[in-house]
């Protein structure tokens, strides 16, 4: 046989053990026979010193061609060999991802929490400080200060938790707006969020303990429209929409003017539906310029200062928030309610 | 407080307003309404009474009616004809305090016969929850509902002696009221007197023995002014609130007990024909203090609003509400301010930026950005530290709950709080809760109990604060419960501790509580500071499963928060690293072993770490460390890692320790 006649059918007699090969180690075996340093190909390749050179050229061409072509096909063989064992691995992987995994899930913070923690960051971004204050006062951060007179009913005993040594314990968080002002001074821009105490009998909606969030600016020429722009930006944010908002008189002794401030009615947008009795508006929250009584206490001279001030009700704002109808559940401890938030 | 349309429409001039029209327009510029309802032909608009407080002048149909015509723009029309009342007066008052009764004006008139009132007179009272009783009654209650001047009238002929005394009560004087009930009276209360003792209580209500019957024909009619403050507590001590007793509260205006006298002697001419006045006014008063103006800028007023208003606005306005307005000087009013609103409403120029603001509306005041500088906001490290806490403790599956601030002393005594150091409460809600928490235990101890009751296992925390006699301190309680043995309760509460602060250490207790696990509670400490407890709940405390409890002082743990302020290089040289068991007694801690093995290793000691621990037959513990030792600047050879491990072995065998190897 001539040489090309022996390396055609070598080519062809590997390349069809080569479809039938189904392992890796069969693939190295026909590697070896063909292309190996030993194998047919160098056999054949040792006959060619006999050859004319020009033959010599032709021939020698041709094995490397069939090499290259073995070659290739080998490593295409090779891969799909690969590829299938790899499949085969894997396929025996099989986890069932539906089974319950053991572990600690994380638990969950308290509603006023998330409603108190959203103010803040919303008020810091405003140029807010937020300021804390004790919730055992005395009277004349409580009241006095406040311009809340003497002979006040909301001094009275029905409505204010006094305590055996003359305190109090505070009736709402305004005790920090005199404190802010005698620690900073103006100008200042503060909400105080905290704990506050009624005297109150506890039912579905009246609480003992709640939450309120206590906001003042004072300034150069503070103005109703700057409170309205102020409560406008709150309110928009806080209800992730632009809400309309109201003011109406409303009387409170540390605030002249004072207001209650109505927000449009969400339900309804304004047209009047039960929730907002019909009338459009619903009353939020209390608010006002602050009663220069109120700054003299806090050392700030009115005749050059003014501000404004608000508070909110943040376990109200909670209840609003979550459709919660039952107060008593904020201080209730139950997990069946806590665990939802 | 309820008004009646009709009567509002006597007071104003063309007042053609819609009722439920009227009452948006009141809500907005003066008062909340709550509502608008048909009476008959009438309607009756309900104004809420807490936006009345302090506004003495709108507890009566025509302080509202002005508010409506300064609305509105129209004319008020003044119900009341000025007369004169000569002559001596047919009855001596005499005030012990003018302080308590600054004014007592009175008339006599006799002649009267007492029948039911006209219809008209009856649907006006009946409009605004007044009930008609006869027609002598009817004109003081219709005064009072219409000018705010609370009025009684008194059977001449039941008062004894000639004189009527307004003076305190005399302790454990007795009046039987007009309500059939008898009060006992004190020196707090100020009481109208006759000589043979009280005939009413001054400005809440009038006697049952001096009351009008069906047989009286000659009445003393009393309008008189009492002390706000005065009224209110002996109202508030008594528990009887009286439609008089509202108004006084208020702060009535002493100028309006004339007022009051002339308007009831008008309707008494109608309801009573041939009643027949009695001599002249009898009217004891202290001067009425006449307030100076308050003087307001128009500039100032401006920059308040926010918004310009001119002038003339302004001075419409405020003639309106019958303010006396004099220009003094330009673009600045002085404003002497009626006498209806000087009792306490009305004293400063802050005041009458409202009275222009509502009336302008504050809607026509435009939202503005104040124009201030950009400031960063003084920090708040320890409510930042404080939602870091919350956030950690919720990463590790612990709940947030709320608890009152209030314990009663039993709960006191079950975590041994000393009583006697608490805060006490004066007035509590409930007779036993009368101590603020010194310690958030009390509360999640309830919380444990209470959710045992719906869940196998679950994991809570509270953050707030413990109330001192000297201050308040923040404290974080997180607790866990299992329906099993709880060791692991106090184990996760330990990692939970060591998230918090990372370097803490727990040691056994010295000595336990009663209601702690005595071979399962310890302090917690980061170096020699004690930030707070570790324990397990005594199993008496806890039915039906464990419960581990950790307590911490958040102000220490904060202060404690370490501050990584510069980084330590990366370590370029090998280290190496060997095992060592150490055979200890049973109730030998790990952690002085480890603290004992270090101290040892020297200053090669890069870390240890505890690996496990082995009981062995005889009950000893066999422990187990992993050691990792190196050098700065260069890599320890074999000899020297193996004379730090001889030196150890050494020195613990020295030290009485076994060791395994």
């Amino acid at each position: 046989m001539s040489p090309e006649q022996i390396i055609s059918d070598l080519h062809a007699t590997s390349l069809s053990a080569l479809e039938q090969a189904t392992t890796l180690d069969a693939l190295e075996a026909i590697r070896v026979d063909a292309l190996g340093r030993k194998g047919k190909l160098a056999e054949v390749s040792k006959t060619f010193g006999k050859l004319a050179p020009e033959e010599r050229a032709r021939v020698g061409k041709l094995l490397n061609t069939v090499k290259q072509d073995l070659e290739t096909r080998l490593d295409q063989r090779k891969t799909a060999l690969d590829s299938v064992a790899i499949d085969v691995r894997l396929e025996s992987e099989w986890v069932d991802l539906t089974a319950p995994v053991p572990g600690i899930r994380p638990g969950s913070l308290h509603p006023i929490t998330h409603v108190q923690r959203e103010l803040e960051e919303l008020f810091v971004s405003l140029g807010f400080a937020i300021m804390d204050g004790p919730e055992v006062e005395t009277e004349h951060y409580n009241f006095d200060a406040l311009n809340i007179p003497a002979d006040h009913p909301a001094r009275d005993a029905q409505d204010t938790f006094w305590l055996k040594d003359g305190r109090l314990l505070r009736t709402h968080t305004s005790p920090v707006q005199i404190r802010a002002l005698e620690k900073f001074g103006p100008p200042l821009k503060m909400i105080a969020p905290g704990r506050v105490f009624r005297n109150e009998e506890v039912d579905a909606s009246h609480e003992h303990t709640f939450y309120q969030l206590e906001g003042m600016m004072v300034d150069r020429d503070v103005s109703v429209a700057h409170l309205l722009y102020f409560m406008k930006t709150l309110l928009s944010a806080i209800f992730h929409r632009d809400v309309a908002v109201r003011l109406r008189p409303g009387f409170f002794p540390f605030v002249e003017p004072g207001f209650e401030l109505d927000i449009q009615c969400l339900i309804c947008g304004g047209k009047g539906c039960p929730v907002c009795k019909h009338s459009g508006w619903v009353e939020l929250l209390p608010c006002g310029l602050v009663n220069p009584a109120v700054l003299r206490a806090g050392g700030v001279d009115p005749e050059q200062w003014n501000g404004f001030a608000f508070g909110l009700g943040l376990t109200r704002l909670a209840m609003m928030r979550y459709g919660i109808d039952d107060i008593r559940l904020f201080a209730g401890g139950d997990l069946r309610f806590l665990r939802q938030f | 407080m309820k008004f009646s349309y009709n009567w509002l429409r006597d007071l104003v001039d063309q007042l053609d307003t819609p009722p439920s029209e009227l009452a948006q327009l009141i809500t907005i510029k003066t008062a909340e309404s709550e509502g608008v309802e048909a009476h008959g032909d009438d309607y009756v608009i309900e104004i809420d009474n807490k936006s009345l407080t302090h506004r003495p002048d709108l507890w009566g149909h025509y302080g509202m009616a002005r508010e409506v015509a300064a609305i509105l723009g129209r004319k008020l029309i003044d119900p009341v004809e000025p007369q004169e009342f000569p002559g001596s007066a047919a009855v001596r008052v005499s005030i012990e305090d003018h302080a308590l009764c600054p004014r007592y004006s009175a008339l006599v008139f006799d002649n009267v016969t007492v029948k039911p009132s006209p219809q008209w007179l009856q649907q006006r009272l009946e409009a605004v929850d007044l009930n008609p009783i006869n027609n002598l009654v009817d004109v003081t209650n219709y005064v009072l509902a219409e000018l705010a001047q609370p009025m009684h009238a008194f059977d001449a002929a039941k008062l004894q002696g000639s004189e009527i005394m307004v003076r305190p009560a005399r302790a454990g004087e007795t009046i039987k009221a007009l309500n059939d009930e008898t009060y006992t009276l004190n020196p707090s209360n100020l009481v109208i007197a006759d000589s043979a003792g009280p005939v009413a209580i001054a400005g809440i209500i009038g006697g049952a023995d001096s009351a009008i019957s069906n047989s009286t024909t000659r009445i003393v009619l009393e309008s008189a002014n009492f002390n706000a403050s005065s009224v209110r507590k002996t109202s508030s001590r008594l528990r009887l609130r009286t439609d008089a007793s509202m108004r006084f509260e208020k702060a009535q205006d002493p100028v309006n007990t004339i007022r009051g006298l002339e308007r009831a002697f008008a309707l008494l001419q109608e309801v009573s024909p041939g009643v027949r006045l009695v001599g002249g006014l009898a009217d004891n008063y202290r001067p009425i203090p006449v307030l100076p103006p308050v003087v307001l800028p128009l500039d100032w007023l401006n920059r308040k609003l926010g918004r310009a208003v001119p002038e003339d606005e302004v001075r419409r306005i405020l003639e309106s509400l019958e303010f006396r307005v004099e220009e003094i000087a330009p673009r600045v009013f002085s404003m002497f301010v009626p006498t209806w609103r000087a009792t306490k409403d009305v004293t400063i120029k802050e005041d009458l930026v409202e009275e222009v603001g509502r009336m302008i509306g504050y809607d026509s005041i435009p939202p503005v950005a104040p124009l201030t500088p950009a400031r960063v906001p003084p920090a708040s490290p320890e409510r930042e530290f404080h939602y870091s806490v919350r956030q950690m403790a919720a990463a590790q599956g612990f709940t947030e709950v709320h608890n009152y601030s209030f314990i009663s002393e039993d709960m006191a005594r079950v975590f041994s709080v000393d009583v006697s150091a608490q805060v006490q409460v004066s007035n509590p809600i409930v007779s036993d809760q009368n101590l603020l928490r010194t310690s958030l235990l009390p509360g999640i101890w309830k919380n444990i109990r209470d959710n045992a009751r719906h869940f196998d296992r679950f994991r809570l925390f509270e953050i707030g604060r413990a109330i001192h006699p000297d201050g308040e301190v923040p404290r974080f309680t997180a607790a866990m419960f299992a329906k099993d043995d709880g060791a692991s309760g106090v184990f996760e509460l330990k990692r939970l501790a060591e998230c918090l602060l990372p370097g803490v250490s727990v040691r056994p207790a010295d000595a336990t509580q009663s209601y702690e696990h005595p071979r399962r509670t310890g302090d917690v400490l980061c170096g020699e500071t004690n930030v707070g407890r570790l324990f397990e709940f005594h199993p008496k405390m806890v039915e039906g499963g464990r419960a581990a409890v950790l307590d911490l002082d958040l102000t220490r743990l904060m202060q404690l928060q370490p501050t990584p302020e510069r980084y330590q290089p990366l370590r370029r040289f090998p280290e190496s690293a060997f095992d060592l068991s150490v055979v200890a007694n049973p109730r030998t801690l790990i952690a002085d072993i480890q603290s004992a093995l270090e101290k040892l290793a020297g200053d090669a000691l890069l870390s240890i770490v505890f690996l496990r621990e082995f009981a062995l037959p005889d009950g000893a513990r066999s422990l187990s460390y992993r050691l990792t030792v190196g050098a700065p600047d260069r890599t320890l050879s074999a000899e020297e890692v193996g004379l730090v491990r001889t030196r150890i072995i050494e020195g613990m065998r020295s030290a009485g320790y076994e060791l395994r190897l």
